[in-house]
């Protein structure tokens, strides 16, 4: 009973809450990226190197300017190198995603610890007070929901994505472009399409908001960087543009799901509950494959999913 | 003046010159005919002028001005479009948003004014379409007509039109034949590809005939005076297309074959499409012993999905399916070839074979559990395997270097061989045949058909399933027309009329009125 | 003849080289001597018996694991969870073999322990399998969250129930030496190096010479074909995760019974990092995968060496392996465009 008390009390549920949010923000930005991408036909396994790069590019900006925004646009920039690398090797050279995915992945996980070690060594650097969340006036002081209201603005910037990047997809000619694209390659370049740049900018995109996201993770929700700092958050976006089916609105609930589960690493333990730390670590992982089981039945993907487009 | 030259074009792929140093011209309100068999060059040149292929050599001219066309933009920014034969439409976008792809420059869709344009454009044509619907939903008859009004919203002066008849039926090719007139009368150019003869007669004011890549000749059938007619001048394209070192095999009779007892029975089969929708709707009928029985219809009315449950690559939702007696119904694919049904697909690359592989490791598809090819079952015999390559090569006049060769560098003709070899030599009792003949050219057409008249006269029962009238009429004792996934009729081929399958293949006349 | 067979050849070699060059580039960039990195790489790894014989140690995880992957990357089935797999078969022969030993005969032990590793490592690998087989949900995915969850499933064990020295570093019953895999007579090596060249022999016969390795290229080169052949594809699918998982749990076998005597705390020795380009280096082909896992075992074992002595961190050879295979990539394209044919 009062493990329950505890739970609906307001400043666990704030914390809960605000929490998942700030959790969920990576997850999005790098899942609206690759909605994007795979709505163009590509399959980028490479996204959970982008974001490592881009936390560690960002994380080191960060630490030597003392400014946040250098930092993000840093992330940005290294994560979308390897983007542009990573879409001129598939789009262009026509090269198996699958394989320039992986070797993106252990590329970007491999060059961010290398780089990690030699520039810090064994010291574990922490960026301090150069963040802060912006509070909405007024809403932010409404009880139990108030923390919804006093995030980072990059969080609000990724919730507000979530409907532009629906709104692209769906309402403008290049959101046309890319489904077509996506679909059958062959009838938009019929019809002048061009394939090629189509699908690039789509990468680019996507490379471009992994790095913001994996930017964010480093500097403003764990201020440290560490071997690995993702743990898998780019496969899980993955994940979450397949079940989402490529509908941007689904995509926020399994990121939140995710922020969820990220959040009670610390809301269990504040509850008292005696789980081992791993399990609670496992907890989004499971959720995933739960969801996976469940719901992803009949995933329609697009026609040109992962496959090369080529004109003679 | 010429709204089109084309100069000395020579395209070549690997080792084959599919476009030999042609030299082409169309003329203002004009329809011009591109004439040839399957595998003569009338496509790749056109693609070439539409800016999917570049050109070897050679020159371009539209309107007296040299162009470089690198790209399908430029194609259409001078004017020119194209109907290819394989249609570019995206299935899962909706008309309306087909008909912008592409043709719309700006930022956003402007979907209420398209719309509005869209409709005029159909009425003026008489084309009935709802812009709404999702493009996998339509027939393809109805996809065609998206296409081609795509071509009007464009505003092109020059069509390119690709086997554009390959998709309908003998009435709908008579509306078709209207419209390209209308289109001509308001003042433009029309090139007709086609390997059809009759076709190029009934509507052309020029005809270029293409043989193995290079233009072997050209008429103009306006200027000849009348009387010198017609008649001459077919028989100078007949001689021009198919005068030839190697004599094509005749059409051989079909021995006499006395027709046994019933050995496929399909009771009210109702199949369900990959979309989850019906594709066949109690679907009856029965084949004898020594009987080809022809399936006419239009592609996409279910024949697709007849095949495979027969096959067993697809399961009933209803209905009854048994051979000799013993039911099949929803058993496994081998278990069905055990009992001698085997299925000549018509997706040859991507269904029947396997590119990447060899030849000899593509024939044994039906029988690599089997001796002598593997031991046990378990281990592959290699050497077996591939004299068993070289036997069916040369049985079936497989051009191909070896057993060795990569499926993929063979040529249609070649690979359609191959899988019928592959499929006959497991003797089978029934075996579902579907389009066996079409994108081959005449000499390897024949071969086939020929073949198929034999097994049929060794016992096999054939069930054809195809879209091509001629091969039906060729070949079949009786002919079936399955229409919207209904078998509507079955009519002797002595007595059948073409316009009576054709009327059918429309849905027109019902059984029993 | 003897041109046909180096032509494959060229490809992987021009890929090591790209990627090695490139490697050093990124250490001179850095403010590192990359002739002193590579020349340690090189004395110690191939010029002294201890690093030749850590190299051919090493090399048996990445020789069972690669077994099972050209098995099922052929028939285009990508699981990559094979880490996960690892540990799970590990831990499980971590905590089960030293009751085994005291128990039964040595080499039983051996046995039922290595077929302990193999049900770990595909009792893990079922539910991707499954999921795939029947849905077509992508394996990718699925192996991969499969491969965080062992990790701190594992993590948590080692440092808990299956801890075997409370208060101290964690681990399972360490295995005293007498009672680890047996060395091959006259050398430092234990037999697992036996044990994993049989394998990747075994899984080259299996694809190139059986039916079922038939079955499973038609599978991976067109999956129309493979259905319309009437092959049962959900079975295929099975299966293959299944070897391919059982391998990678029977590697973690061998790791504990050969080399470490235990399962530790915060060990993850990452094998899919290599082995993944490994088998795609070889073009999938079991014999040569063989020189291959020398190489990158012997990359992994100098990367080691390297740090101490010329202070370059390991994960540079992570980077390395992740290089090469990219160039590889690159080098595919170019051949294919200069229509080089050959079979692999």
């Amino acid at each position: 009973m009062e493990i329950l008390r505890t739970i609906f009390s307001e400043p666990f549920f704030v914390t809960l809450l605000g929490g998942s949010l700030t959790a969920s923000t990576p997850i999005i930005l790098a899942a609206v990226g690759e909605n994007f991408v795979e709505s163009g036909g590509v399959l980028n396994l490479g996204l959970e190197g982008m974001m490592i790069i881009g936390a560690f590019a960002a994380f080191v900006v960060a630490l030597i300017t003392k400014n946040v925004y250098w930092g993000l646009l840093s992330g940005m920039f290294a994560s979308v190198s390897i983007a542009v690398a990573f879409g001129y090797l598939v789009i262009y050279l026509k090269v198996n995603q699958i394989v320039a995915g992986l070797g993106i992945y252990l590329f970007g996980m491999g060059i961010a610890s290398l780089l990690f070690r030699i520039i810090f060594g064994r010291e574990f650097p922490v960026v301090q007070g150069i963040t802060a969340k912006t509070p909405i006036p007024y809403l932010s002081e409404i009880p139990y929901i108030r923390s919804i209201f006093n995030q980072h603005i990059i969080t609000y910037i990724s919730l507000f994505l979530l409907p532009v990047s629906w709104w692209i997809l769906y309402k403008t000619s290049y959101g046309l472009n890319v489904r077509a694209v996506g679909e059958k390659p062959i009838a938009a370049d019929a019809h002048g399409v061009n394939v090629y740049r189509t699908r690039f900018i789509t990468v680019m995109l996507g490379g471009l908001l992994a790095g913001l996201g994996g930017a964010f993770l480093s500097i403003c929700d764990l201020s440290f960087f560490v071997d690995n700092i993702t743990q898998g958050r780019g496969f899980i976006a993955i994940a979450i543009v397949m079940l989402a089916k490529w509908n941007p609105s689904r995509i926020f609930y399994g990121a939140f799901l995710f922020g969820i589960c990220q959040s009670l690493t610390f809301g269990l333990q504040i509850v008292g509950l005696d789980v081992p730390r791993e399990f609670i670590l496992m907890l989004p992982y499971v959720a995933v494959i739960a969801i996976l089981t469940i719901l992803a039945r009949n995933t329609h993907l697009p026609g040109a999913f992962c496959m090369p487009y080529e004109r003679e | 003046m010429n709204v089109i030259e084309m100069k000395g074009i020579t395209k070549r792929f690997n080792d084959l010159i599919a476009n030999d140093n042609i030299y082409f011209d169309l003329g203002e309100s004009e329809i011009h005919t591109l004439l040839g068999e399957n595998g003569a060059g009338k496509t790749t040149l056109m693609n070439i002028l539409s800016g999917m292929y570049q050109p070897d050599e050679g020159r371009i001219y539209v309107k007296g001005k040299k162009v470089n066309i690198s790209s399908p933009e430029i194609s259409l920014n001078l004017g020119i479009g194209m109907l290819y034969q394989h249609f570019t439409l995206v299935p899962t976008l909706s008309v309306l948003e087909n008909i912008l792809l592409g043709t719309n420059k700006k930022f956003f869709l402007p979907k209420k004014e398209a719309k509005k344009k869209f409709n005029e454009i159909a009425k003026q044509y008489g084309l009935h379409m709802d812009p709404d619907v999702k493009v996998w939903q339509l027939s393809l008859g109805e996809q065609q007509k998206v296409e081609i009004i795509k071509l009007f919203y464009q505003g092109l002066d020059v069509l390119i039109l690709d086997e554009p008849t390959s998709v309908l039926t003998p009435l709908e090719i008579e509306d078709f034949f209207r419209m390209l007139k209308s289109m001509k009368e308001s003042g433009k150019s029309v090139i007709f590809i086609t390997h059809k003869l009759k076709e190029a007669f009934r509507i052309s004011n020029k005809i270029t005939v293409l043989r193995r890549g290079k233009k072997v000749e050209e008429v103009d059938l306006e200027n000849k005076t009348e009387g010198k007619g017609k008649d001459k001048i077919l028989n100078q394209i007949v001689e021009v297309m198919f005068k030839d070192v190697e004599p094509i095999e005749e059409a051989k009779e079909i021995p006499k074959r006395t027709m046994g007892e019933t050995v496929l029975s399909l009771e009210e089969v109702t199949v369900k499409n990959d979309k989850g929708l019906e594709a066949l709707h109690k679907v009856s009928f029965s084949l004898r012993r020594g009987e080809i029985l022809g399936i006419a219809g239009v592609d996409g009315n279910g024949q697709k999905e007849l095949a495979e449950v027969i096959a067993g690559q697809r399961k009933v939702s209803s209905g009854r399916i048994s051979i000799n007696g013993t039911d099949i119904t929803n058993k496994s694919v081998k278990f069905i070839n055990n009992k001698g049904v085997f299925y000549v697909t018509d997706d040859r690359m991507g269904e029947g074979c396997v590119g990447n592989l060899t030849l000899a490791e593509n024939v044994i598809l039906r029988c690599y559990k089997k001796e002598p090819f593997s031991n046990k079952g378990i281990i592959l015999n290699l050497k077996a395997i591939e004299e068993y390559g070289e036997e069916l090569i040369r049985s079936f006049r497989v051009k191909a270097p070896t057993a060795k060769a990569l499926v993929k560098t063979l040529s249609g003709g070649n690979i359609q061989k191959a899988l019928l070899a592959r499929e006959f030599s497991q003797q089978p009792i029934i075996l579902i045949c579907s389009k066996p003949t079409h994108g081959l050219d005449v000499m390897t057409a024949q071969f086939i058909l020929n073949e198929i008249k034999m097994q049929s006269s060794r016992g096999t029962s054939v069930l054809l399933i195809s879209s091509d009238l001629e091969e039906i009429k060729e070949l079949s004792d009786r002919i079936g027309v399955i229409f919207k996934g209904e078998l509507l009729d079955i009519l002797s081929n002595e007595k059948a009329t073409r316009e009576e399958i054709g009327r059918l293949m429309l849905g027109l006349k019902r059984k029993g009125k | 003849m003897i041109v046909k067979k180096i032509i494959p050849a060229i490809g992987p070699i021009f890929a090591i080289l790209a990627a090695l060059i490139t490697g050093g580039i990124i250490l001179l960039v850095i403010g590192l001597d990359p002739i002193r990195a590579y020349s340690e790489l090189f004395k110690l790894g191939m010029g002294t018996y201890l690093g030749i014989t850590e190299s051919l140690k090493r090399m048996v995880p990445l020789l069972i694991i690669s077994a099972g992957l050209i098995i099922v990357f052929k028939a285009g089935i990508w699981n990559i969870g094979i880490n996960g797999q690892f540990l799970i078969g590990a831990i499980l022969v971590g905590w089960l073999a030293p009751l085994l030993i005291n128990r039964t005969p040595l080499y039983l032990s051996f046995l039922i322990s290595g077929l302990i590793g193999f049900l770990g490592g595909a009792i893990w690998v079922i539910i991707p399998a499954m999921l795939k087989a029947k849905y077509e949900i992508n394996e990718i995915i699925a192996t991969m969250m499969m491969d965080f969850v062992a990790f701190n499933f594992t993590s948590y064990l080692v440092k808990g129930p299956l801890n075997a020295y409370p208060g101290r570093f964690p681990q399972t019953t360490i295995i005293h030496l007498s009672k680890r895999l047996p060395h091959i007579p006259f050398t430092d090596i234990h037999i697992g190096l036996v044990v994993g060249l049989l394998l990747i022999i075994a899984a080259h016969f299996f694809v190139r010479r059986t039916t079922w390795g038939y079955e499973f290229r038609l599978l991976g080169e067109n999956k129309r074909t493979a259905l319309h052949a009437g092959i049962n594809v959900q079975k295929v699918i099975f299966v293959g995760m299944l070897i391919s998982g059982g391998l990678a749990g029977l590697a973690g076998a061998n790791d504990v019974l050969g080399i470490k005597g235990a399962f530790q705390a915060e060990w993850n020795p990452g094998y899919c990092f290599a082995a993944v380009p490994l088998v795609f280096l070889a073009r999938f082909n079991g014999i040569a995968v063989i020189p291959l896992a020398y190489f990158f075992s012997f990359l992994m074992v100098g990367g080691e060496f390297m740090s101490r002595a010329a202070s370059v961190p390991v994960y540079f050879v992570h980077v390395i392996e992740a290089l090469m295979l990219l160039f590889f990539s690159v080098i595919e394209y170019i051949q294919k465009k200069e229509k080089l044919f050959w079979k692999s």
